[in-house]
This record gives C-alpha cells, sequence and structure tokens, in this order.
C-alpha cells in the first residue's frame, strides 16, 4: 500500500509538471491572461507536489530502518548495538528531522516569495495588458477543460487516498491537482464570456487569481511566523509547513460544508445534518447545479433588442435568412454557440470629434479664450494664406516661404448608422474609419481656403461643406452611415499666435477710437468757432447801432453846448469841468496832498493791500505829506 | 439515478462538449479561414458556416477578418517636395485579405500586425517617392486649381496596388492623407511669420485711426479759423460802416474845434475815471483849491 501511495505522489508530480508546462504554452498560443496566470498556481504545486513527495521518501526510509533496527534487536537481543549513539543508529530519522527542522522552512519560504512575487509581478503584468483579442478560442476552452477533468479526477482519487489512509503528505499535491482542475474550469468560463463579447472578463479573471495568490502567500507567512512560536511536543506529528488551509478549502469546499452542517447540529441541539431538506440538498446539490446550467443556456435563446439597438443574427456564423436583423423586442434564437447576436445602436446618435482631444476638466470652465488652451490636446492644422502667397510673389524663387498658416479646429461631427449591414460587415472598425474620412476632408478643405476666409466670411458656409464631403465620401466607401451634424464650434489660430490676433482687433478699436475723438474735437471747434464768428458780427453791429445815433445825439448835443458856451464860455467850462470830476472821480480814490511843502518827496505803495494798509493809517497820512 | 451515474453523465457530457470544440469550428459572415494539415495549408473557407476539423494539432484554423481593415502610419513623417519644400505627411488606407492562403504564408501565422508592417513600408515609400514629384503649392494653395490632394492621394494608392498585387494577398482599397504639418523649426517660423502679419495689421490700423484722425482734426481747425476769420472780416466791415456813418455827425465840431477838444477831453476823463483809479492831487487842483480858501463865497459884485 506505502508503494502504491508512493506512486500515486509521483504521478501527481508529473501530471502538474505537465498541467503546468501544457497550460501556460496553451495560454500563451491562445493569448489568454486567466490561463497564463493558472498556469503558475498548477506551476507552484508541482514544487509543493515535489517536496511533499521527497518528504514521503523521507519517511518510507525512516519507516524501513525502523523495521530493520526492530528485527536486528529481536535476533540479537541486548548486544553492543545498543552502546552506539542513537544517532548512528538511525540515519534515515535524523535524514527526516534535518530536512523538516531546515529544509521544509527554507522551502516554504522561498515558496512565500515566489507566491508574493508572482503575485506582484502579475498584476503589474496585467496592468500594462490590455484585453488582446483571443486565438483560438475554441482549442483553448477544449484543451483546459480535458485538463480540467484530468486534474480533476486524478485529483479525488488523491484526495480520497489520503483521507482514507491518512497519508498527510498526499494531500497538498491532491489540493493542487483539484485547485488547478476548479482553475482551469474557470479559464474556460472566462474564454467562453469573451468569446460571447465581455471582453474584459479574461483580464479580471486574471486579477482575481492573483489577489488568490497574494492570499495565499499572505497565508504561507502568517503559518511561518505562527511556527516560529509553535510549542513543540516530542512524538507530536508537526503539521505541514507549506500546506495551505487555503487551498484545501477552495479544493475541498465539501469539508467546509460538512463543518457548517457539525456547527449548525451543535447549534441547534439536534441533527440538522440528518434533516430531510439537508439530506435532499446534499443529494439533489448536483442535479441543481446541473440545472442552473441548464437555465444559464437556455437563457441565450432570449435576445431583446433594446430602443434605438438593431442587432445581426447569424447560426453558425451565417446570418439567418429572413431574420437578418433584429429590431427592438423580444426575439427566439437557437443557443449560444449556435445562434449568435450582435448588436448596434443604430438610432442613437453617435459623435466623435476632429481636431482636439477633450478635456473633461477644462470642459467646466465658463469662459473660452482663444490664448488659454481649452481641450487635453489641440491639433495645429495647415491652412493656406493669401497674405504669405503674396509675399511670395516678392520673393527669389528659392527662398520662398512656405504659404501657409496654422489653424486650430474643434469640430464635433454627429452621425446614426443608417445600414447596419453595410456598418459590420464590410469594415472592421468603420466607425475609427469614419474618423480618418472626416479628418481627412477637414485637411483636405482647410489646404485650399484662406485663413482669414475661413476665420471670418466663409465660417458658415465651411460646417455644411464638411458635411457634404463627408457623407459624400462615407457613401463613396458604402459605409452604411448618415452625417447629422458638423459643427464648427471653434476654428481659430493657434494658442501660441493667439494673443496677436486680439491685438489686431484691438488695433481696430483703437482706430475707432482715435477717429471718434477726432471727430468730437470736429465736433466741437466747429460750432463754436461758428458761435463766436456770429458774436463778432453780432458786437459789431451792435458797435454800428450804438455808434451812429450817438454820433447824432454827440452833434445835437454840440450844438446846445456851443449855444451855451458862445452864451458864457469861463462858466460853461468851469461848469462842465467841475461836472465831469463829481461824475468821474466820484468812484475813484482820492489821495489829496495838502502840505504846503511840496519839495518832500512822498513814496505811495498803490497796491491794493498796501492800500488797505494805507486806509487803515489814512488819518496819519496826510500828517507826514502836511510836514 | 445514482450519484456515480450523474456524475458519469456530467462527465460525459462535458467530454462531448470539449471533444465538439476540438472537432469543429465556425466561419463568421465577416471571416475566411485557412486550414493546415501538419502545417500544410490544405482547404480555405470563405464562406460562413460550420465546418468540420481533425483536432489539434494535426488540423489547424486559421480564422482572418475578410472584411477592409484600417491602416494608419505610426509616424508623422518629414519629406520633400519637388520645390525643396519639407513637408510631413501622414496618410491612411483601407486594406482587405483577398487571398486568405498567400496572405498566411507571406506572414507569420497570418499575423495582421506583421502584414500591417509590411504595409507601412510599401506605403512610406511609395507616399515619399510620389510627394517628391509635386510641389508644395499641389498641397496646399489658397488655389484652387493649384491643389492636386486627390490625385497625389490616387498615385500613391496606385503605386502601393502595384506593389501589393500578388504578392502579399491583400489588396489596398482606397488611400487618403490624414494629415499634414511641418517640422517644428519651420512651425515655430510660421508661427513667427502669423505673429508679423498681426503686427503690420496691428500698425496699420493705428496708422489709419492717426492719419484719419489727424484729417478730421485739421479739418476742424480750416473750418473754425475759417468761420472766425469771416466773423472778423464781417464784423470789422459792420464797424466800419458805423464809423463812417457816425462820421457824417461829427462835422460839426468843425464849427467850434476848441470847444469839441475840451468836451471830448472831459468825456474822455470821465471814462477813463470810472475804473478803478486813483487820483494823487494836490490843493491847487480845482475843486480842491478850495480846501486852502477860505471858507466863503466870492462877493457879490
Amino acid at each position: 500500500m506505502e508503494r502504491n501511495i508512493r506512486k500515486i505522489g509521483l504521478v501527481n508530480l508529473w501530471v502538474l509538471l505537465a498541467g503546468a508546462t501544457t497550460s501556460f504554452v496553451l495560454a500563451r498560443l491562445s493569448a489568454s491572461f486567466a490561463g497564463q496566470t493558472v498556469s503558475v498556481f498548477i506551476g507552484l504545486g508541482f514544487l509543493i507536489a515535489a517536496v511533499s513527495y521527497f518528504q514521503m521518501r523521507l519517511e518510507e526510509r525512516e519507516r524501513l530502518e525502523r523495521l530493520e533496527f526492530d528485527e536486528l534487536a529481536k535476533s540479537r537481543g541486548g548486544s553492543a548495538l545498543f552502546a552506539t549513539e542513537e544517532a548512528e543508529l538511525f540515519a534515515a530519522r535524523r535524514s527526516r528531522e534535518q530536512f523538516e527542522r531546515f529544509m521544509v522552512p527554507a522551502f516554504t519560504v522561498i515558496l512565500f516569495l515566489l507566491q508574493a512575487g508572482g503575485a506582484f509581478l502579475l498584476w503589474r503584468w496585467l496592468e500594462k495588458s490590455s484585453s488582446a483579442k483571443l486565438a483560438e478560442p475554441l482549442v483553448a476552452m477544449a484543451l483546459f477543460g480535458l485538463f480540467a477533468l484530468v486534474l480533476f479526477l486524478l485529483g479525488k482519487y488523491s484526495a480520497g487516498i489520503a483521507r482514507l489512509e491518512g497519508q498527510r503528505l498526499l494531500r497538498p499535491g491532491a489540493s493542487y491537482l483539484l485547485l488547478g482542475a476548479y482553475l482551469c474550469f474557470v479559464v474556460v468560463a472566462s474564454v467562453a464570456a469573451v468569446e460571447a463579447g465581455f471582453s474584459r472578463v479574461d483580464v479580471f479573471a486574471a486579477r482575481a487569481l492573483c489577489v488568490l495568490l497574494a492570499l495565499n502567500a499572505l497565508e504561507t507567512m502568517v503559518s511561518l511566523v505562527l511556527e516560529i512560536y509553535r510549542p513543540r511536543v516530542k512524538g507530536q506529528q508537526a503539521r505541514l509547513l507549506y500546506e495551505s488551509r487555503l487551498v484545501g478549502l477552495l479544493s475541498q469546499p465539501e469539508g467546509l460544508i460538512t463543518t457548517a452542517a457539525q456547527a449548525l447540529d451543535y447549534q441547534f441541539g439536534f441533527k440538522v445534518s440528518e434533516t430531510w431538506f439537508y439530506r435532499f440538498l446534499e443529494k439533489a446539490l448536483a442535479w441543481l447545479v446541473l440545472l442552473q446550467l441548464g437555465a444559464l443556456l437556455l437563457s441565450t435563446c432570449f435576445v431583446f433588442m433594446e430602443p434605438g439597438q438593431e442587432g445581426l443574427l447569424e447560426r453558425f456564423g451565417r446570418p439567418v435568412e429572413g431574420r437578418q436583423i433584429l429590431q427592438p423586442g423580444a426575439h427566439l434564437k437557437f443557443p449560444w454557440p449556435i445562434d449568435r447576436v450582435v448588436r448596434y445602436s443604430t438610432q442613437q446618435i453617435q459623435s466623435f470629434n476632429v481636431g482636439f482631444i477633450p478635456d473633461p476638466e477644462r470642459e467646466k470652465e465658463s469662459t473660452v479664450l482663444w490664448t488659454v488652451p481649452h481641450y487635453k490636446e489641440e491639433f495645429n492644422l495647415l491652412v493656406a494664406s493669401r497674405d504669405s502667397e503674396a509675399a511670395l510673389a516678392t520673393s527669389a524663387p528659392g527662398e520662398q516661404a512656405v504659404p501657409v498658416s496654422l489653424l486650430t479646429v474643434g469640430i464635433p461631427v454627429h452621425y446614426q448608422i443608417s445600414d447596419v449591414k453595410a456598418w459590420a460587415y464590410s469594415y472592421s472598425d468603420a466607425g475609427q474609419l469614419l474618423e480618418k474620412i472626416a479628418t481627412r476632408e477637414v485637411v483636405r478643405y482647410l489646404v485650399g481656403v484662406d485663413l482669414n476666409e475661413i476665420m471670418s466670411t466663409a465660417r458658415q458656409q465651411t460646417a455644411e461643406v464638411l458635411r457634404q464631403r463627408i457623407q459624400d465620401r462615407a457613401n463613396e466607401l458604402d459605409l452604411g452611415v448618415k452625417i447629422l451634424f458638423v459643427g464648427l464650434q471653434d476654428i481659430h489660430p493657434p494658442v501660441k499666435v493667439a494673443p496677436y490676433y486680439e491685438a489686431v482687433v484691438a488695433a481696430i478699436q483703437e482706430k475707432e477710437a482715435r477717429i471718434l475723438e477726432a471727430q468730437a474735437y470736429s465736433s466741437n471747434q466747429v460750432p463754436v468757432a461758428a458761435a463766436k464768428a456770429k458774436r463778432k458780427v453780432l458786437e459789431a453791429e451792435a458797435y454800428r447801432a450804438r455808434k451812429v445815433p450817438l454820433a447824432e445825439a454827440q452833434k445835437a448835443r454840440f450844438t446846445n453846448q456851443m449855444a451855451a458856451y458862445e452864451a458864457s464860455p469861463t462858466i460853461f467850462s468851469a461848469r462842465s469841468y467841475y461836472q465831469t470830476m463829481a461824475r468821474g472821480a466820484s468812484g475813484a480814490r482820492k489821495y489829496i496832498l495838502a502840505a504846503t511843502n511840496t519839495q518832500d518827496v512822498l513814496n505811495v505803495n498803490l497796491e491794493d493791500k498796501i492800500a488797505k494798509s494805507l486806509m487803515d493809517s489814512a488819518a496819519g497820512l496826510s500828517t507826514p505829506g502836511a510836514k | 439515478m445514482k450519484k456515480s451515474n450523474l456524475s458519469l453523465l456530467v462527465g460525459f457530457l462535458l467530454v462531448i462538449i470539449f471533444g465538439l470544440l476540438l472537432f469543429a469550428y465556425q466561419v463568421r459572415q465577416t471571416q475566411v479561414a485557412v486550414v493546415t494539415t501538419f502545417g500544410k495549408p490544405t482547404s480555405d473557407r470563405t464562406e460562413p458556416g460550420l465546418y468540420w476539423k481533425m483536432p489539434w494539432p494535426i488540423q489547424k484554423v486559421y480564422q482572418f477578418d475578410k472584411r477592409i481593415q484600417n491602416f494608419e502610419e505610426d509616424k508623422f513623417e518629414e519629406t520633400f517636395t519637388s520645390d525643396k519644400k519639407n513637408l510631413l505627411v501622414r496618410v491612411y488606407a483601407g486594406w482587405r485579405i483577398i487571398e486568405p492562403r498567400v496572405f498566411l504564408q507571406r506572414f507569420a501565422n497570418g499575423s495582421v500586425q506583421e502584414a500591417e508592417r509590411t504595409l507601412e513600408g510599401l506605403i512610406r515609400t511609395e507616399k515619399n517617392a510620389t510627394v517628391g514629384k509635386h510641389p508644395f503649392s499641389h498641397f496646399i494653395s489658397p488655389n484652387e486649381n493649384d491643389l492636386k490632394l486627390v490625385e497625389i492621394e490616387q498615385e500613391i494608392l496606385k503605386s502601393v496596388q502595384e506593389r501589393a498585387k500578388g504578392n502579399y494577398g491583400v489588396e489596398v482599397r482606397f488611400l487618403g492623407i490624414k494629415k499634414l504639418g511641418l517640422p517644428e523649426s519651420i512651425t515655430q517660423k510660421v508661427f513667427d511669420r502669423m505673429k508679423a502679419e498681426r503686427d503690420r495689421l496691428v500698425q496699420e490700423y493705428k496708422g489709419q485711426g492717426e492719419s484719419q484722425s489727424i484729417i478730421i482734426r485739421a479739418t476742424a481747425d480750416r473750418e473754425r479759423d475759417s468761420i472766425l476769420a469771416q466773423g472778423d472780416a464781417d464784423a470789422m466791415r459792420i464797424r466800419g460802416q458805423g464809423d463812417a456813418e457816425a462820421a457824417k455827425f461829427y462835422s460839426v465840431f468843425e464849427k467850434a474845434p476848441e470847444l469839441a477838444l475840451y468836451i471830448l477831453g472831459l468825456n474822455a476823463l470821465e471814462q477813463t475815471l470810472k475804473e478803478r483809479s486813483t487820483l494823487i492831487l494836490d490843493q491847487r487842483t480845482p475843486p480842491f483849491n478850495l480846501l486852502t480858501a477860505k471858507p466863503e463865497a466870492p462877493a457879490k459884485k
């Protein structure tokens, strides 16, 4: 029996090695991330099975040595043999003890490093990898399924033998065989999901397996730490340090169910595990799982097309006659993989952008300025320039500059799929092609128009011309698409030169301001001058109007004065003089020098402020003058 | 059913399913397939449907997308036009597999990436050769007659098609210029030129503003001066008329010139003293001479 168990251990070892190698090669060929991750698990299982097999052989040698020793002891009785050192007598046992003391912990440390490093590196690798297209998915599913069956059968057998015979060293390898089987089923399911259109499932499954590997590493580390503090009792068989409880639980979940049943029995005080329901569940669990799988397969017979969608129905890859396009609503079909439906949103408006890559953060900004980048990336497109071309005419042929300017445009394009068959069956990626066509038409349009024209007068018509050109080209290529809208939401010089364009606008404003200022000046000066001229004329007229009658009056008066003068020349003269003095000098300030000594020189300051002080000392003024 | 029978049934079903997967394959409407037996291509499947095969590794099925696939150059490549101007050109193309067996043989495992790499080499070569035959104005010009972009695309396509024909199992259906550009150093110079153009416009508008302002102001000044001069002239003429008309009445003064001068002097004195004036008089000035005389009236005669 012991020999048989060693054989089983050896078979497990080689099967795990073969499984790890072939699953890795197959996963690489089919580009399955989950498959490659599973091969790491099976590879680790091989290492563990190898160590446990080695340990199994050491224990076998020790058992034989013990038997041999017992035989010798019986035949010789108490002899000098017992006088020798025990260590010399039990070399195999010493080897086994040395192995358990040093090699097993060392291997467990290496195992931990492999598990942790593997989890880390696999996670990094998966982060960099995108969901690639699977190669030969059907072959991958078939072979992984067969691996799973082989591993499962062998694992079940080994686990049963280990449990029945109490062979603890057979248990780790058996657990990894079963785990490998379940994980191979996971790979089959993930490949099927990818084929069904859920392309990320393979990566997600691979990441989940990475997490499992990391947990396994954590468990190994905890086991190592606990081993240091474990009390050593002589004669007590040590637990295998490299054996994972987690792997054991995953590979033999029925153990968990049994434990749960025992816990329920204990908790409720009666044998729950003996109730009809529990027994029914135990018997029918496999059927229930099968039923579930059947229901899952049956569910693939129903298709519900959402509003705005159309689906292409294919049977064994061939379009189904008469039912090629499924409209919104419920439809029946054969189960996967016989029938397959590919959905397209035909009524939904789809869009893309030409000339820029939007930036969700900057889209929140309420002001869009030429001088501030408002997209994640803005492309400078070449546009013809009449200004440059005019400059070229004056240059020598070899020295001519390129007659171009650069322009940044933001052009959203909205479209609808009008012919789903043409869209799906003519091009591998019709959406991407439409973007290329639109970009090409924008480039073709810009190279033939002048920068200043497109930014001003030609702007309105540009959008419509572009829409028509993109539609024409799409029709020419039978793309099955209707271009609904092409917008010219943004068209301006690149950010680097945009301030100079704004400076031109500022200069135009400045020019207008200068002209308006001059017009204001003109508006002020001319009417004021007219008014002044008018005033002068009127003053002159007033002068004339005053002058003539005054002269006439003077004549009349003089005639009368002459008569009076002739009558009394002296009196007339004196009277006239005094009247004049009385009228004229009444308002004047007068200083009268009443002193007789007229030889004195008087200094009189006639400035107003001085005059005031003079007024203050008016009483004293005549005094010095008089003196 | 016993549990062992159930396990057998499940196992049997699984073996059937996985076996079917090994023996059958589908070719979709969008695909073509080549079946190889021990590595040798033995049959092509161009029609969609379910087909049978011997299991791997005896027979292997290579499935290809038969639809038109997009290709775009990775590199935005600089090249020379016939008039020695640098230009960056990137093209895209639509190609499809027309001979799957040839395609499988020419490219390792029928690798589409490998095929696109080969196609890129072909397209780049023909593109650069074609661009070198055309002047810059065929690519960019405000004059519609100069532009030959579509013709250039057709030239490149024709050359690529001829090269690819029969050699690679693929057909290039169409080709377009997706992007045109200038090298960074030239782009910077174009920016400088655009700035200079704008600066010229700025100066032009400023000059126009200044010039029109000066003209408007000068015109206003001229009009103002003209109006004022006219006003002065009119005023002077009217004053002269007034003086002339007044002079008719002054002839009366000739009858007694001494008296007239005396009265005019008095009038002038009165007018002069009306404004703020200060008189410094001595006691001899009449009527202030009365200040020194005795305050009595002259005796009656």
